[in-house]
């Protein structure tokens, strides 16, 4: 299948300066694709060059088969919800979307139509006649998603598009994104500093740390492959953390073994890594099997360094 | 699968849509929003508030000669074209510096709305602030030049220079809106702009005699224009007689007119005057 | 002898009355003279009004003919500048052939009131030992009228800002209750 979204090697550079380096994604029909990263990696960069508000310093791109050189063109088959968007006070939700699907090029009647229809779809009808300044934050967030549907586009960029809302607003809102990759067929380009949103919505991810990409895949894949240090709690009883203690060190998957200051009983080990030539096979495994041979009692135990965050944490050096 | 409201068939370009001529989907909205929000009927009831105030201090005395009564029609109309172009000006100045600032350019930069119609649309819109500033001083006019005959005339010329102005100083502002970084730049230096235009009409009658004097003050198009409506509405000239003093005000009107939707084609961006 | 005293007399009255048509000449820019059409005219303030002069060549063929229109106020009470009455005070009317007459219409317009003279001066260039001469002053009174009082003004000055100001404040209270 054809990619909708397709960059290679597009880049950024502000004389010395390179906001993106060197970026190649593609991104298929009905494909969620997370774009994570810290603050100033290139996200937003990245976004408004694939969405032509700005122009590559070198690479290229094309949307829809169109290629980055007829940005008007690309622009009639996008949508997309900008990081910092303002809306007009002034103006009613209905207006709005009338008017920026009256910019798309669509008659007065029709404009109206798809107005009235989108905001069915966002929740927001029974607001649409009130002044936008009157919406919430979550409702302007809805708002300018539908503001991003109204052309019928083949590529969906949005741009932190929880940013500053309640859980439950986040919540609607990434609902509102699979439902745009699923039931619309459009690819998705999910740019977000919150990684929980993007391993629970997003097919594939890319990482992006000071303009580079550092990662990209599945979330799995890429949780394989940053190599996080993986931790394992556990709690025994308090007077058998000793014991505990000697049998963990002796085992070879095991790097370090910490008994807790703060809670009786706890300890922390960290296990080798996949591969390590300390260790190998199931890790956790080998540790809990070992507890229970020497007959120790295992009354609870947590698994860490499993997570995107870690992984994440782990490739931007925010460790 | 996509919703009921889906206008296109999938893969179907806009380019079969019938298009509505952009430039005046944005006037209509900027229209909407700049008379139904109530920005444009504030500014004209200070406008209001203004002529009244003037116009009363002309007319205090009751034994204005016809001479008199005519300088007073001249000031009126040299205010309201003043004022209603400085309108003009400042509407046009807010117009992509503005729209930077709240935020809302982004969104309009992501559709595929060419950006001079979009600058076109909003000039138009400015423009609507000096028609309505004239439609404000045809009453003062009228009552000022009652009775000594010049009330036609002096509204005729009123509208022709203040509307050669007008187009002038928006164009202007906002070719300054589109290279200006922030909303406060553009609206200071558009006024700055507009301060110097109207500086050297503040000069003695006697620099205006000189070869240079002359020629700056026939060269913009400000003082020009001032220049002509006194002659028209104060000495009774002909239009024919004077007609050169309008050759700047004409010039810089459709020079203006047609720069400023080529800059905003080429330089509107999220970053004021680079072209990204 | 009698016949050719009164010869005499009359060769010598001759030559007076020639000698004096000169002098005559030479006091008035070869024989014109001026003539108007109307002595007195009564307008409203700011009107417009026309008279005509006709100027008469009674001598030689003349050059350089120049036609100039003055006006003063004949009580001393108004200040007058001429401009602001006409445009077009001065007139070259060139060469005016012997006998022949040129007839000039002036437009002026009443910019004060009062009593005013216009008159019409015929000179001719270079003519240095050749003084103008005028025509007949016209008088012209001219009927001022309170065209403007302040009260007047006051009705547009209070209505007009009310009506603007009470339209925006509807505005807002009706978009505020929606």
């Amino acid at each position: 299948m054809t990619p909708v979204v397709e960059a290679r090697g597009i880049a950024k550079l502000y004389g010395s300066l390179v906001a993106v380096d060197d970026l190649t994604v593609a991104v298929e029909a009905g494909e969620v694709l997370g774009i994570l990263g810290p603050n100033g990696a290139g996200k937003t960069t990245a976004v408004r060059m694939l969405t032509t508000i700005l122009a590559p310093s070198r690479g290229s791109f094309s949307v829809a088969g169109i290629p980055h050189t007829r940005p008007e063109e690309i622009r009639s088959r996008i949508g997309v919800l900008p990081e910092s968007a303002g809306y007009p006070g002034g103006q009613t939700g209905e207006q709005y979307l009338t008017y920026h699907a009256r910019l798309y090029g669509y008659p007065r009647g029709r404009a109206g139509e798809i107005a009235r229809s989108l905001l069915d779809e966002l929740g927001l009808l029974e607001r649409g006649r009130s002044p936008i300044s009157a919406y919430s934050r979550g409702m302007r967030q809805r708002l300018g998603i539908a503001r991003a549907l109204v052309n019928e586009p083949v590529a969906v960029f949005l741009d932190e598009p929880t940013l500053g809302l309640d859980p439950a607003g986040q919540r609607q809102v990434l609902r509102h994104v699979r439902t745009i990759a699923r039931e619309r067929g459009a690819a998705v380009l999910l740019s977000t500093h919150l990684l929980n949103e993007v391993e629970e919505n997003c097919s594939n991810v890319l990482i992006l740390n000071r303009g580079r990409v550092v990662a990209e895949g599945t979330v799995s894949d890429v949780v394989s492959r940053a190599a996080a240090p993986r931790r394992l709690r556990l709690q025994v009883a308090p007077e058998e953390t000793d014991r505990a203690t000697l049998v963990l060190a002796a085992l070879p998957a095991v790097q370090q073994v910490e008994l807790s200051e703060s809670q009786t009983g706890w300890l922390a080990v960290e296990l080798a890594a996949p591969g390590d030539a300390n260790g190998g096979g199931p890790a956790p495994n080998d540790v809990l099997r070992a507890l229970l041979d020497a007959g120790l009692a295992l009354r609870s135990f947590e698994l860490d360094g499993t997570r995107l965050s870690d992984a994440f944490l782990a490739m931007t050096g925010a460790v | 699968m996509s919703l009921a409201h889906a206008p296109l068939e999938r893969g179907e370009t806009l380019a079969r849509v019938e298009r509505p001529n952009i430039w005046a989907v944005v006037f209509e909205r900027e229209l909407r929003d700049l008379w139904t929000g109530g920005r444009a009927l504030v500014m004209c009831f200070a406008f209001s508030l203004l002529l009244s105030v003037i116009a009363y201090l002309v007319a205090t005395n009751t034994d204005l000669n016809f001479l008199e009564q005519r300088e007073s029609v001249s000031l009126t109309l040299q205010v309201a074209i003043a004022v209603g172009a400085l309108l003009a000006l400042l509407v046009a100045g807010d117009a992509i510096s503005g729209e930077r600032e709240r935020g809302t350019l982004e969104t309009m930069l992501l559709t595929p709305a060419p950006r001079r119609q979009i600058a076109a649309g909003k000039l138009l819109a400015a423009l609507s602030l000096w028609l309505a500033a004239f439609v404000v001083t045809v009453p003062y006019v009228w009552r000022l030049g009652h009775g000594v005959g010049i009330v036609a005339e002096a509204l005729a010329v009123g509208l022709v220079v203040g509307t050669l102005l007008a187009i002038f100083l928006a164009s202007l502002g906002i070719v300054i809106s589109v290279f200006s970084g922030s909303n406060r730049f553009s609206l200071s230096l558009s006024l700055f702009v507009l301060l110097a235009l109207f500086a050297p009409s503040q000069l003695p009658s006697s620099a205006e005699q000189g070869w240079a004097g002359n020629l700056l003050i026939r060269f913009n198009p400000v003082t020009a224009g001032e220049h002509f409506v006194g002659r028209i509405v104060v000495n009774g000239h002909s239009w024919s007689e004077d007609a050169s003093w309008l050759v700047s005000p004409v010039l810089a009107a459709v020079i203006f007119a047609v720069l400023a939707p080529v800059v905003a084609g080429r330089y509107m961006s999220l970053r004021g005057g680079v072209s990204e | 002898m009698m016949r050719g005293r009164a010869v005499t007399a009359l060769i010598a009255l001759g030559a007076v009355l020639a000698l004096a048509a000169a002098v005559h000449a030479a006091s008035s820019p070869a024989g014109i003279s001026a003539t108007v059409d109307r002595a007195r005219i009564s307008t409203d303030l700011g009107s417009t009004f026309a008279f005509r002069s006709t100027i008469v060549n009674h001598g030689p063929a003349a050059d350089g003919v120049i036609a100039h229109l003055n006006i003063v106020s004949l009580n001393g009470d108004v200040y007058v500048d001429p401009e602001d009455w006409s445009t077009h005070r001065t007139r070259y009317l060139g060469s005016v052939r012997a006998g022949g007459a040129q007839t000039i219409t002036w437009r002026l317009k009443a910019v004060s009131s009062g009593s005013f003279g216009v008159y019409v001066a015929v000179l001719r260039r270079g003519g240095a030992d050749r003084p103008p001469i005028t025509a007949p002053l016209v008088a012209v009174h001219v009927a001022g009228r309170t065209t403007l009082n302040a009260g007047g003004i006051l009705s547009v000055a209070l209505v007009v800002p009310a009506c603007i100001g009470l339209f925006t404040l509807g505005l807002r209270l009706r978009r505020r209750r929606a």
